[in-house]
């Protein structure tokens, strides 16, 4: 079989949902054998041009305190995970990385933090499943 | 074992993508020790329900229970228990309204990226799509 689950990306946001993918993750990686990679996403966004620096900072601030949570639940599963703070596009940054780690699969809840959500499905969640080029497990 | 996708729902359209799926949802069943569901669902256009005769495609039926049989071969020679089921109807509504069916008992749904109908979106066919958005179940995208 050459769909072995080597490496599970889980992209996290700090929300209910993100929680639920990264518990599905750790079931996934008893099961298989795999590491698991965590990466949070501070998103640059357009519109808050005056006080940018201040609220990247926060942002980044708020994404490393999710890290560390995740990486503490999962440490007490007995799993070591790598992890990354990146900033810019949620979308593209997720693809980057499952190219330069050659990702095998990636886990994400269905809806996210995002102001507007959408009925089921988040954007996010829906822009991956559009473009990712590895499978991709929506966590519902 | 603590993984908990029991009953694996894989639908099936005959083409490449979504054998991949099967071959995906065989190897996670493997895993959990769980069991698949193969769906296979005839694409009968809205206007047949007026015009009955048209429920009477014998050659797409025969296709479909080849599907489905092929789909079993592949699964015992893993030694995978797979039942298999074939509705009529629009694709996309009727696997999704399987899978939220509570008497089927669903944990998961696999499913190819795309199926037959590849020209209508470039990445992402518009079944799958459909799906995705309206199960309520997890869903794993095969690619």
């Amino acid at each position: 079989m050459t769909n072995n689950f080597k490496t599970i990306l889980v992209p996290l946001d700090g929300s209910k949902y993100s929680k639920k993918a990264l518990q599905r993750a750790s079931e996934i990686t008893h099961a298989f054998d795999s590491k698991i990679i965590l990466l949070y996403v501070a998103e640059k966004s357009s519109i808050n041009l005056l006080d940018r620096k201040e609220y990247l900072k926060m942002v980044k601030k708020f994404g490393k305190k999710n890290l560390d949570d995740a990486n503490k639940t999962l440490s007490k599963k007995g799993i070591k995970a790598k992890f990354f703070l990146k900033e810019g596009n949620i979308v593209s940054e997720i693809e980057k990385i499952v190219k330069s780690e050659k990702c095998d699969l990636v886990i994400v809840g269905n809806k996210g933090l995002g102001t507007v959500t959408r009925f089921l499905l988040g954007s996010t969640s829906n822009k991956l499943a559009q473009h990712s080029p590895c499978s991709l497990l929506i966590v519902k | 074992m603590v993984i908990k996708t029991k009953k694996i729902l894989v639908p099936l359209d005959g083409s490449k993508n979504s054998i991949r799926g099967l071959d995906m949802a065989i190897h996670i069943a493997r895993q959990s020790q769980g069991i698949i569901v193969a769906l296979s669902v005839k694409s009968v256009p809205g206007i047949y329900a007026i015009h009955p005769l048209g429920f009477l495609d014998f050659n797409s039926t025969k296709e479909l229970k080849k599907t489905l049989d092929d789909a079993k071969l592949r699964a015992a020679k893993k030694g995978i228990k797979l039942i298999s089921k074939a509705l009529s109807g629009d694709p996309g509504y009727d696997i999704a309204r399987f899978a939220n069916n509570k008497k089927n008992g669903i944990d998961l749904v696999v499913i190819g990226a795309r199926g037959r109908s590849s020209a209508k979106e470039l990445f992402l066919g518009s079944v799958s799509n459909y799906v995705l958005h309206k199960s309520k179940k997890p869903v794993l995208v095969v690619k």
